[in-house]
């Protein structure tokens, strides 16, 4: 119980080694846990994008976030397996290539399904194309 | 993997804009504003992986996505888009409840995800060697670099490593790419077509319907 009170009491202290000092020293060294924390602060963006937008387009370009934010992920591991020395580290820029082929065949497939709709219902908003819908 | 000094600075530079130009593509009003933020975003990202030593893949991510993938969305925006948004009297939003509803899902999944990261890093950062040794060996790997022509950095041989792994270890799953982006040239040139071109294509006569 005292412990969880400890890091508060610490911003208190201006000295050296205090926890502004320590925040300071974690701010200026990004390891792997910020690259982490910036990949999942995107990934959100873009799910909280796909869930409130009605342009169909922009609901596109937020999954091309979520995948993106997936990518920095992966470049993230890669880079920290090689510093710990992992012989098969470069694995990870190898599935960021794959997983932007497959972002780029995803945007064109799904592109030319907007226009097909586009063609036969006249909007992009999606809670108007509701032909599935019973 | 720890950056230092300016690596440190351009870091969050990059971190902060990759991450104002992500919510800003999720809140602009007009399409073609979403896809400029996202533009930016990307870039934004390619710099994040020159700073994590990946130089291949920020090549192809700025080659690929905003080369490639956001022209298309751009040509997609001008094709569709018929100025309902700009007139401003359109909501860009779903109805308030799907919103709230949304929203606090996504500030569980911050806070889920926050906790997460935090816990198993610093999990992990007990089961390493310590990070003097780490960085004894990165500088011992640093030292079989080639040095470049201004005698200042080293030639990393990101490039190298990873066009021989893509051609040996994922030999099989790059054919594999190959063959999913064929089918997605031809499934993007059927969907889009027009009427007129499908009953070309059928022998057909466009001004019956099909039975």
């Amino acid at each position: 119980m005292l412990n969880s009170f400890i890091p508060i009491l610490a911003l208190f202290q201006a000295a050296e080694g205090g926890r502004w000092a320590q925040t300071w020293q974690a701010a200026s060294h990004p390891d792997l846990s910020k690259f982490l924390v910036i990949g999942a602060l995107l990934f959100i963006i873009g799910v909280a994008g796909v869930l409130t937008r009605r342009n169909i387009i922009v609901i596109f370009m937020s999954i091309e976030l979520i995948l993106n934010a997936a990518n920095l992920n992966f470049i993230a591991f890669s880079r920290y397996l090689t510093s710990i020395g992992n012989v098969n580290a470069v694995a990870g820029q190898i599935f960021a290539v794959f997983v932007i082929v497959v972002a780029a065949a995803e945007a064109a497939i799904g592109l030319g399904i907007v226009i097909a709709l586009y063609r036969n219902k006249e909007t992009i908003w999606v809670d108007e194309i509701d032909l599935l819908k019973w | 993997m720890t950056l230092s000094g300016y690596e440190a600075l351009f870091f969050w530079i990059f971190a902060l804009a990759a991450i104002f130009a992500g919510l800003l593509t999720v809140m602009a009003r007009n399409a073609v504003h979403s896809a400029l933020f996202l533009i930016s975003s990307l870039v934004s990202v390619a710099a994040l992986f020159v700073l994590a030593g990946a130089e291949f893949i920020a090549g192809v991510q700025i080659l690929v996505y905003v080369g490639g993938v956001m022209v298309l969305f751009l040509f997609v925006i001008m094709l569709v888009n018929v100025g309902a948004e700009e007139k401003g009297n359109e909501e860009i939003f779903n109805n308030q409840r799907q919103v709230a509803a949304s929203l606090i899902f996504c500030f569980l999944l911050v806070g889920g995800v926050l906790y997460a990261v935090n816990k198993g890093y610093s999990g992990l950062q007990k089961v390493n060697p310590p990070a003097e040794t780490l960085a004894e060996q990165q500088a011992a790997r640093d030292q079989s670099h080639a040095v470049s022509a201004t005698k200042v950095s080293r030639i990393t041989d990101d490039t190298q490593r990873v066009g021989a792994s893509l051609y040996r270890y994922a030999a099989l799953p790059f054919e594999i790419a190959s063959v999913l982006l064929l089918v997605a040239i031809i499934g993007s040139v059927m969907l889009a077509r027009t009427l007129k071109q499908e009953s070309a294509a059928d022998d057909l006569d466009p001004d019956e319907p099909k039975s």
